[in-house]
């Protein structure tokens, strides 16, 4: 605005003109209003802050909520998939030392020890499904039928003189199924074995498989073959008499 | 409800979750940890049970992590080694029978080995063998 008096530029605040002195009433209204809002600026911060001060107990209550509830949540998590954390750490393990690991699967399968080469297998998470262990994953597959039919047949067969039998009809059971398991998954993937690149592997556990039907169960090639061909039940009575009533 | 209900409730919420923190912390941490023998199928006094009642093939078969090269905690190695040494007599059979001869040979350092390490444990191997013996029935 301009002063009245000399026309020189004057503030909406200025209470006299710098130029001529005079005593400038024209912006009085401005000057009211502008002290009005200072106070009331002043006097709504002084409420904020009042307000501020009374809650911050309840902020910091609530933010510690949402950490300590974050907390939780990722325990709980945590303690939910921490197998499967477990198995993929293993995974990624097995694969860094594939070079190890193929030295050592090696060593078993030579050795014709098709059930430590299973627990090596499973304790070390090896994923026979994917790469590097690709090329596995028949031997794998077969190597736990086997291993399921060697502990089947332990279990119903070694037992010291003062040993109680709880259940020995399971253990029946158990043997007759792991043996018909094993013989079926053998013929079912005979093609697959065929084309396998451990197929002489392969073979010779089914070899061992027959192997502890006869040296255990008492089963030699003609018994073996008069075996498979009779049904379930007669199958489990012959086991019944040889592993029960012996 | 007022605000310092409130903030009482949310301090006894706070003191809940806390609680809950650190009642599960030690075991997420434990199962983040955990040993692939430890878990509840193979559990060491599983084994023991079995060897307590001469059920030796089960004791075999559970015992066959460490076989595969598992870590056993030193307190329950006793166990697994009983098992392993029950295995190894069992197999024996079948890889002599199967003609692999440096297995053969392999098995029975082993064995010997386990006799010399669990001299205390001697009965028990007895008993084993014993139970190996009787199991075999190829000439019955």
């Amino acid at each position: 605005m301009k002063c009245s008096s000399c026309g020189a530029e004057i503030g909406l605040t200025d209470k006299v003109c710098a130029h001529c002195g005079r005593v400038i009433t024209e912006n009085a209204g401005y000057r009211a209003d502008l002290n009005f809002y200072k106070k009331d600026s002043a006097r709504t911060k002084k409420k904020v802050r009042q307000i501020l001060s009374e809650n911050i107990p309840m902020v910091i209550s609530s933010f510690v909520m949402i950490v300590l509830l974050i907390a939780v949540i990722a325990v709980l998590y945590v303690k939910g998939n921490a197998y499967s954390f477990r198995e993929d750490a293993a995974r990624r393990d097995s694969v860094k030392n594939y070079e190890t690991y193929s030295v050592i699967i090696k060593d078993y399968l030579d050795a014709g020890d098709y059930t430590g080469f299973a627990a090596f297998e499973e304790n070390h998470s090896i994923a026979e499904w994917e790469e590097p262990y690709a090329d596995l994953w028949l031997l794998c597959d077969m190597a736990k039928e086997y291993a399921y039919l060697v502990s089947a047949v332990e279990s119903a067969t070694m037992f010291g003189p003062d040993a109680r039998w709880y259940n020995p009809e399971s253990y029946v059971r158990d043997c007759r199924s792991a043996i018909w398991d094993f013989n079926f998954e053998f013929e079912r993937r005979l093609s697959d074995i065929d084309a396998d690149p451990y197929r002489d592997y392969i073979y010779d556990m089914k070899a061992k498989a027959d192997i502890i039907m006869e040296v255990y169960l008492g089963l030699d090639e003609q018994g073996r073959e008069q075996y498979f061909a009779s049904s379930d039940i007669q199958q489990e009575a012959y086991l019944e008499e040889v592993l029960i009533h012996e | 409800m007022n605000k310092k209900a409130i903030f009482i409730i949310s301090i006894a919420v706070n003191i809940l979750l806390g609680l809950m923190f650190i009642t599960m912390l030690p075991g997420a941490l434990s199962s983040l940890q955990f040993e692939y023998v430890e878990q509840e199928t193979i559990r060491p006094d599983s084994i023991r049970d079995y060897l307590e009642r001469e059920d030796y093939g089960i004791a075999a078969s559970l015992s066959r992590p460490i076989r595969g090269g598992a870590d056993i905690a030193k307190e329950n190695a006793d166990y697994f080694i009983l098992g392993e040494y029950a295995e190894l007599m069992f197999l024996k059979e079948v890889f002599a029978k199967a003609g692999n001869a440096d297995t053969v040979r392999s098995c029975e350092d082993r064995i010997s080995a386990i006799r010399n390490e669990m001299s205390e444990y001697g009965v028990i191997l007895d008993k084993i063998d014993q139970s190996v013996t009787n199991a075999v029935r190829e000439s019955k």
